[in-house]
């Protein structure tokens, strides 16, 4: 896998694999993402995407293979990883303000930094107008707005997201992804989004890499390479589309 | 603010009924012993104990001291084997809820007290304390130590994994999970605690001034008692139970003040 040809390669997984007692749920798995680079990662349903994630983020040890960050195996303590969920991780006594910050506060950001990178992402995400409410005052969708204001406001040397948009509703989708997309253009964090939606992923991607069922490998490699803002029926994209749905399959 | 509370008001005649209820009953007391249904040896009624309630303001006799140092004697005991339960109990049932070294240690001596009554060590604490009030205070406190331990633990160990989960992906140390996460999720638990403590412990109290007392609430009961005057023995009921529904007023609008984010 080549992602990182014509930028430096931030991330490289090397031979991600990991068992459970006899059970291969990833085997193998090596690729490399460049600075700044957003990749998406789609597969079958129970492929073990949500174990891939885990063992990306060290939540979990991997059996064998691992993670490296800029040449040196991935430590959340010392390197700066973000995970969004696919649940709202917003904590119920924290105001929506004081949500966001908790990333840089578990970092130990400057108060002064903080406060101006807090200013900054809560105009960007939107949630200036809500920021002394608490998350039980708020919808949904702004729990997980949240939450991704919290990953991106860490200045993440890598952003992993597990389906975040998976339980909103199609519109509300959209417009999230398109928030999505700015934050990262803005921000230049590398991140990789896992999705079960293909669509989602060859919108908002440069490049997709498609998990066969498991145990899961890196099945095939697809680039994105459309301009932006992209039209969900721009015939180029929807072509990308048909080609990743054909490389899955899985029904 | 866009955003606006709501305030709902409840309908007059469901803030009748408590005032409806609590007439009912006592009525129906003061008419059980006016036509002598009961004999006046066995029960006293309502108006006679209240009648007994502002004598004892001024009235030492018959068992030694007004209601007032009655009160404050059991209120001192109870609170500071209440304070010392909660000391105790909550950082122990936090720890234990979360450092696995901690449940180790803890756990088995923990759950060999627990199911022991307080009033079984009333014995060993008259040979330890004497009659003092620090025996009382111990009766009173291993007592209120129990759901301390058990709804921090519990607490904790109900903490949403999944937000656990986000902040280790943040870098954080066990520390301070434990401090950030785990400790506000127990928070409601932990108040649920207070009340239960304060009702054990008050519940305790009367057990813990059978010890050799010559003051407080339980020792108004048990002069009560042992005078044949059935209006003191209730009395003394009422006073603690009064009491107990001050204090727990009390614990009850701090906890609103303090879980105003969880429970909106």
């Amino acid at each position: 896998m080549d992602g990182g040809k014509t930028r430096k390669a931030k991330i490289e997984v090397r031979n991600l694999t990991k068992r459970f007692g006899d059970l291969l749920v990833l085997d193998q798995i090596s690729f490399d993402v460049g600075e700044g680079e957003f990749l998406s990662i789609v597969g079958p349903t129970g492929c073990g995407k949500t174990t891939f994630l885990n063992t990306l983020s060290k939540l979990i040890p991997s059996t064998a293979g691992d993670i490296f960050i800029d040449g040196e195996v991935a430590d959340p303590k010392k390197h700066h990883l973000s995970f969004v969920f696919q649940e709202p991780t917003c904590l119920p006594w924290r105001t929506v303000r004081e949500n966001v910050a908790y990333g840089m506060e578990v970092k130990r950001v400057p108060k002064a930094e903080m406060e101006k990178k807090l200013n900054q992402i809560m105009s960007l995400v939107g949630l200036a107008d809500c920021a002394d409410l608490y998350p039980n005052q708020i919808s949904a969708s702004m729990l997980q707005r949240i939450a991704v204001a919290r990953a991106f406001a860490v200045n993440p040397d890598l952003l992993l997201m597990d389906e975040p948009y998976g339980q909103l509703d199609v519109k509300l989708r959209y417009y999230l992804e398109d928030e999505l997309v700015r934050l990262w253009e803005q921000l230049k964090s590398t991140v990789i989004f896992v999705t079960h939606n293909i669509e989602e992923a060859v919108y908002v991607s440069e490049r997709i890499l498609i998990l066969s069922n498991k145990p899961a490998k890196v099945k095939a490699e697809v680039k994105v390479d459309l301009p932006r803002p992209r039209s969900l029926i721009d015939p180029r994209l929807v072509e990308i589309r048909k080609e990743v749905t054909e490389l899955i399959r899985w029904w | 603010m866009a955003y606006e509370q709501v305030k709902v008001k409840t309908p007059l005649i469901l803030r009748l009924l408590p005032v409806l209820s609590v007439l009912a009953f006592f009525g129906a007391w003061q008419m059980v012993v006016d036509r002598e249904i009961v004999p006046s040896t066995m029960l006293a009624s309502p108006i006679q104990i209240f009648q007994l309630f502002l004598v004892k303001w001024t009235e030492v006799n018959p068992d030694g001291a007004l209601l007032s140092q009655h009160i404050w004697t059991s209120v001192q005991e109870a609170f500071a084997g209440y304070l010392l339960a909660l000391l105790v109990g909550i950082p122990l049932g936090l720890a234990m809820g979360w450092f696995v070294v901690v449940e180790g240690l803890g756990r088995p001596i923990f759950e060999m007290i627990r199911p022991i009554p307080p009033v079984a060590w009333i014995p060993l604490v008259i040979f330890w304390f004497g009659i003092g009030i620090s025996g009382k205070i111990f009766i009173i406190w291993i007592g209120g130590i129990v759901p301390c331990v058990i709804n921090s633990y519990e607490g904790v160990r109900m903490t949403n994994p999944t937000l656990v989960q986000m902040a280790r992906t943040y870098g954080a140390t066990d520390w301070q999970i434990f401090k950030q996460i785990c400790i506000p999720s127990a928070l409601p638990m932990v108040f649920g605690a207070l009340q239960i403590a304060l009702a054990l412990c008050w519940t305790n109290l009367v057990a813990a001034e059978l010890l050799a007392a010559d003051r407080g609430l339980g020792f108004l009961i048990t002069m009560g008692r042992k005078l044949a005057l059935p209006d003191m023995v209730l009395l003394g009921m009422i006073m603690i139970g009064l009491t107990g529904v001050v204090i727990g007023i009390i614990i009850n609008y701090f906890e609103k003040k303090l879980l105003a984010g969880i429970r909106r």
